[in-house]
């Protein structure tokens, strides 16, 4: 489904303050794998997902999706394939704008109509089912600002539209990083269930090694701007987040330790 | 105030209620601020006064001169899209290459429409007295443009570029194309500007270069006026209330200007106008810090 070819993206080419965030990825996920993204502070798992959404144009390399070249499509024709979560509950929803408002914009993705309503009575009603689905009452609420929410409903809302039309990709940035733990595992509980309902193909950066290995059925490890480990299947049942940590330690040659073990290993 | 200074007011109010959209658009809407409008309503009432006198069509002449302001619009866009030049200064270049190109339409500093048909002549036949007659046709130009509007705000088109505003990466993971979304909305701006310099010119029976200056400020302070007026998430309620905060602010000026004992004149409305949107920015601001203050002594308490 998604293929990366050597893809190549550095920052401020040229100048002193040049970074290369990612130095040559090579990844190929099959349709229908959800796959875990782990990796230190600055690694380049942002990166690479922006890469793929294409809000960062690669410096060299190739990306596919589904042996369709789409390196040089633009981020919002990629939307057709591509739905995203970020992990600031702001960015993904406008807060001026209404629950049910953002929903049409995110109803909208991939077939932008132009000049009809974008809302009406029977959107209204499928918005309603979906939110009731969140149990956080906000099914009665589809007028009520988005900026009034809390980061973890707006969250939330942001998974639901990602999962609003059909899409194959799904991209989630530490989308729950933000939230307290019983928000995290009621939007990783929906997250779960959308992603098995609509078959999606997704990339998870998580921050937490519990999550990595709890869900999905395969876990990369990025460091330095490159895939350090690729764990699935048999190897990955047997691993605990111990094995994980001292994977870590393993590429860190300097025997650098984690700038903070808690946060890993939280949830 | 006379009934006739009345009626000059309103229909004065209306006209500008189409700078305030526009406005709206651009400064609430795309989060874009924009300056071109001080040129681009003097090129609507250059265009239309020129085209007129040239023995166009008055329906076509504004139609050219809306067209004239979308142009100037989609220049600023251009120079902010394409070149990364800072929104305020996009359009004060716009603005200023304006001013040249006003003179040349109008090949003199000013125009006279006096004989000349213009848009309001199919209705002068009617037997509504002239002075009503003008304001009844500007009021429903520019409600039919409200409505209009309105309904775009609510289209997937128009709530893409709200989005666009509000939140462009937002808007872009859900394949808006943001930059095409503010090309539109600063032609669709600048068209309507034009459109309200367009009727200036033919309900007022003149063009003249420097017609344009302040125009943001009066766009802006029916903009400000409207919101603190109406508090409200419906489109359709926003788009009027920027053109009842027009109305509002012609018949404060208009009130001030009239009574004697205060002694202000014309000339000293720009002055006005920058005293009254300057307080209306600066008042939220002192409410937040009071509000803070408030809030921060009751925690210590
Ligand atoms: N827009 C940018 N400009 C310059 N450097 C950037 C930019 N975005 C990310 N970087 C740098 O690229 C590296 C990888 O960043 P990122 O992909 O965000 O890491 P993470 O794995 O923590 O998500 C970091 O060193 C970061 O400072
Ligand atoms: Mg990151």
């Amino acid at each position: 489904m998604i293929r990366c070819e050597h893809l190549k993206v550095t920052f401020n080419a040229g100048l002193a303050t040049e970074k290369r965030a990612l130095r040559g990825v090579n990844l190929s996920i099959p349709q229908g794998e959800f796959i875990t993204v782990i990796g230190s502070n600055g690694a380049g798992k942002s990166t690479l997902l922006n890469t793929i959404a294409g809000d960062i144009r690669s410096s060299a390399g190739r990306l596919y999706f589904d042996d369709r070249d789409v390196t040089a499509l633009s981020a919002a024709a990629r939307t057709r394939d591509v739905a995203r979560v970020f992990q600031d509950p702001l960015a993904g929803t406008c807060g001026d704008m209404t629950i049910e408002e953002n929903m049409a914009l995110a109803y909208g993705r991939g077939n932008r109509g132009g000049l009809r309503l974008a809302l009406n009575e029977r959107l209204r009603q499928l918005f309603r089912e979906q939110l009731s689905r969140l149990n956080l009452g906000l099914e009665d609420r589809l007028d009520a600002k988005m900026g009034l929410l809390s980061g973890g409903q707006r969250q939330s809302v942001s998974l639901l539209m990602s999962a609003l039309q059909p899409s194959k990709i799904l991209l989630l940035d530490e989308h729950t990083a933000a939230l307290d733990p019983k928000t995290a595992a009621l939007v990783m509980d929906i997250t779960d269930q959308i992603v098995a309902e609509k078959k999606l193909t997704v990339l998870m950066v998580t921050h937490s090694m519990r999550q990595a290995l709890d869900h999905g059925s395969r876990t990369i490890m990025m460091h330095e701007g490159q895939v350090a480990f690729d764990l699935s299947g048999e190897e990955r049942s047997q691993y605990g987040v111990k094995d994980l940590l001292n994977l870590f330690a393993q590429i860190r040659p300097d025997g650098e330790e984690l700038d903070d073990d808690k946060l890993l290993l939280g949830t | 105030m006379s009934l006739f200074s009345f009626l000059g007011t309103l229909e004065i109010g209306f006209i500008f209620g189409l700078v305030a959209v526009g406005v709206y658009l651009t400064f609430r809407v795309l989060d874009f601020p924009d300056l071109t409008v001080d040129g681009s309503f003097t090129l609507g009432a250059a265009l239309a006064a020129a085209l007129i006198l040239a023995g166009v069509n008055p329906y076509l002449a504004t139609l050219c001169a809306m067209f004239g302001g979308a142009v100037a619009g989609l220049l600023t866009a251009w120079l902010n899209l394409r070149f990364n030049i800072l929104h305020l200064l996009a359009s004060i270049l716009t603005m200023t290459a304006l001013y040249t190109i006003n003179l040349r339409v109008m090949g003199k500093p000013n125009l006279a429409l006096i004989a000349e048909p213009t848009v309001l002549s199919p209705f002068e036949s009617l037997g509504i007295p002239n002075m009503y007659m003008k304001v009844i046709f500007v009021a429903a130009v520019v409600i039919a443009v409200g409505l209009l509007l309105a309904w775009f705000l609510n289209t997937q088109y128009g709530m893409a570029m709200r989005a666009t505003g509000a939140n462009p990466r937002m808007a872009q993971a859900n394949g808006i194309v943001i930059n095409e979304k503010i090309y539109a909305g600063l032609a669709l701006s600048n068209g309507l500007v034009a459109l309200a310099g367009a009727l200036f010119a033919q309900t007022n029976g003149f063009a003249d270069s420097t017609m344009g200056i302040g125009t943001i400020v009066v766009g802006l302070a029916a903009v400000i006026v409207g919101e603190s007026l109406l508090n409200s998430r419906s489109m359709l309620v926003i788009v009027f209330s920027c053109i009842l905060g027009s109305l509002l602010y012609r018949l404060a000026v208009s009130v001030a200007l009239n009574a004697d004992f205060i002694g202000f004149t014309t000339s000293d409305l720009n002055l006005i106008t920058a005293v009254l949107v300057g307080l209306a920015l600066i008042l939220p601001h002192f409410r937040r810090e009071w509000k803070a203050r408030k809030a921060a002594q009751g925690g210590a308490a």
